[in-house]
């Protein structure tokens, strides 16, 4: 009798995608598939077409040829969307936005549950806040946050919702170290505790390489593609980035949580 | 005047419809405004304003009834100069400066066209609230209630775009028809609020008691509430004040928000 193959479900399938940039070709010809439950770091230098690549996977940029699919499924993209989450690289909005902290995590929550009653719906941000460890920020307004903060915060409104691909762009741009080591930790955790399957763009080779399952190295065209241990070698990052010294890269402590995890 | 004759003045049927006006100008300018100056489109209230000078313009040379006109007018040239922004490559502000211009030249012109007497065309700019009519109020009570109920089935999608487009177009926001449908209930919002108070005056409406608001809440529903009830509050004072001591209306209001504007700046600054 012969046995039957299972077909592994991908999360995300990128065939030949190519992207342009008004007259710029900004990805090229780009293919990837992503498993569920694994974390992929794309690397590249500036201008390497990372954002743009992640940009047209959510549906934020035209694609201008190839296929992009997502869970496998039928279901249209604007379906789809409600199971991906997304922290972009820059959040900038007016310090005195009137906005409170639960506000802002309410925001991620669906249709359905935003009839919901007020007990019911503070319950599932309290919930979401308590995961990312800023319960004591709840009622701050979103413009006194600091860097960090700011993306724990975006975890949460993430969190409300069950989703099954995180996309984050740069996420810890302007975070200094010890909030890029904080964040990192707790996304690792509730990745875990989620079964969640994340993409992001990432310049920090360390994180990447303790925290991901695989890199994905672009340079407008895919250049390398594997396990961190496999993919940054010297020879490859020098072939990608034009020199042995990595865009940052930061000698971080042994992975320890702060106290207040 | 004395307490009869000021009672017996807003017993006036002319000035209880000016009261109700100045009230739903003063709640939808505060809602609307409150969206209008956390996107950074203030210049753009100002700008569909100015443009009101050819809508009355060109109603008058084609001799259309001219609320009307003026509505059809703001609305389409509030959707033009967004569809401009959206599809050029100049800044925003670059954008509205060149529609305003353009606007009040074509409208300048076609006013050196008109014959005979043009004074009505001249109280477009400083408008007359005391000459607001029934069909007006009825206008206005729609446009509130259209406004409402926009609010009330997609405010989080509205809170979203306005602070972060990428965030809600990932979660599924129609962001372009929000904001197409947002443009069309301001443009009409000015084209209404300019009879009441003039070109001159009516991003006043729009911006301060918003502006007020935001620097006294914290939470984003508290906010539309303050700068709504700002509005509401100034159109009665105003109203009251423009009565008791025979100033003009529309600046009386505006007036009364600029004050409240900054006692609250200075309550805050103490603060």
């Amino acid at each position: 009798m012969p046995q039957k193959l299972s077909i592994p479900q991908f999360v995300v399938t990128v065939n030949n995608l190519s992207v342009m940039r008004g007259e710029y070709l900004a990805v090229d010809n780009v293919s990837f598939k992503l498993l569920p439950g694994t974390h992929t770091a794309i690397i590249g230098p500036n201008g390497a077409g990372k954002s743009t690549l992640i940009k047209t996977i959510l549906g934020l940029v035209q694609a201008h040829s190839g296929e992009i699919k997502l869970f496998n499924a039928s279901k249209p993209f604007k379906k789809l969307k409600q199971e991906i989450g997304y922290i972009p690289q820059k959040f900038s909005f007016e310090r005195t936005f009137p906005l409170t902290v639960s506000e802002l995590v309410g925001l991620g929550l669906n249709h359905q549950q935003w009839w919901y009653s007020s007990k019911r719906k503070k319950e599932i941000i309290d919930r979401a806040l308590e995961q990312v460890h800023l319960t004591k920020q709840a009622k701050q307004k979103i413009g006194t946050l600091s860097g960090g903060e700011l993306k724990r915060i975006l975890l949460a409104y993430c969190l409300v919702v069950p989703r099954r691909l995180l996309v984050l762009d740069e996420a810890l741009a302007g975070v200094d170290a010890t909030g890029e080591m904080e964040f990192a930790a707790l996304l690792n955790n509730l990745k875990q505790e989620h079964n969640w399957t994340i993409l992001e763009v990432s310049h920090d080779l360390d994180l990447v390489s303790k925290y991901c399952d695989s890199v994905i190295c672009l340079n407008r065209r895919l250049l390398y593609q594997g396990s961190p241990s496999t993919t940054l070698t010297s020879e490859n990052l020098l072939h990608i980035y034009g020199s042995l010294v990595s865009p940052t890269c930061h000698h971080h402590e042994p992975s320890r949580l702060p106290e207040s995890f | 005047m004395n307490l009869a004759d000021f009672l017996s003045l807003f017993s006036l049927p002319f000035m209880q419809r000016a009261a109700l006006g100045g009230v739903l100008l003063g709640i939808l300018g505060g809602i609307l405004g409150s969206f209008l100056i956390l996107r950074r489109l203030s210049l753009f209230g100002d700008t569909v304003g100015h443009s009101a000078m050819l809508g009355v313009v060109l109603a008058a040379l084609l001799e259309l009834p001219s609320t009307w006109t003026l509505i059809g007018f703001t609305v389409a040239f509030g959707l033009g100069v967004i569809y401009l922004i959206d599809r050029t490559d100049l800044g925003s502000d670059t954008v509205l400066c060149i529609s305003l211009s353009g606007s009040i030249a074509l409208g300048t012109i076609g006013f050196s066209y008109l014959k005979g007497y043009r004074g009505n065309l001249l109280s477009i700019l400083f408008g007359d609230i005391l000459a607001i009519s029934n069909t007006d109020l009825i206008l206005l009570l729609l446009l509130l209630g259209v406004t409402l109920a926009w609010l009330i089935i997609s405010l989080p999608e509205q809170i979203l775009l306005t602070l972060n487009s990428d965030l809600a177009l990932v979660k599924g926001v129609p962001v372009r028809s929000h904001r197409y449908f947002f443009i069309v209930l301001l443009a009409i919002t000015i084209a209404l609020t300019i009879r009441a108070v003039g070109i001159l005056l009516v991003n006043g409406f729009l911006v301060i008691p918003a502006a007020s608001a935001r620097l006294i809440c914290q939470q984003f529903v508290p906010f539309l509430a303050t700068a709504a009830g700002i509005g509401a509050l100034s159109g009665v004072m105003g109203m009251v004040i423009s009565g008791a001591i025979n100033l003009p209306s529309g600046p009386s209001i505006v007036l009364v928000q600029l004050f409240g504007f900054l006692a609250v700046a200075l309550w805050c600054r103490q603060g």
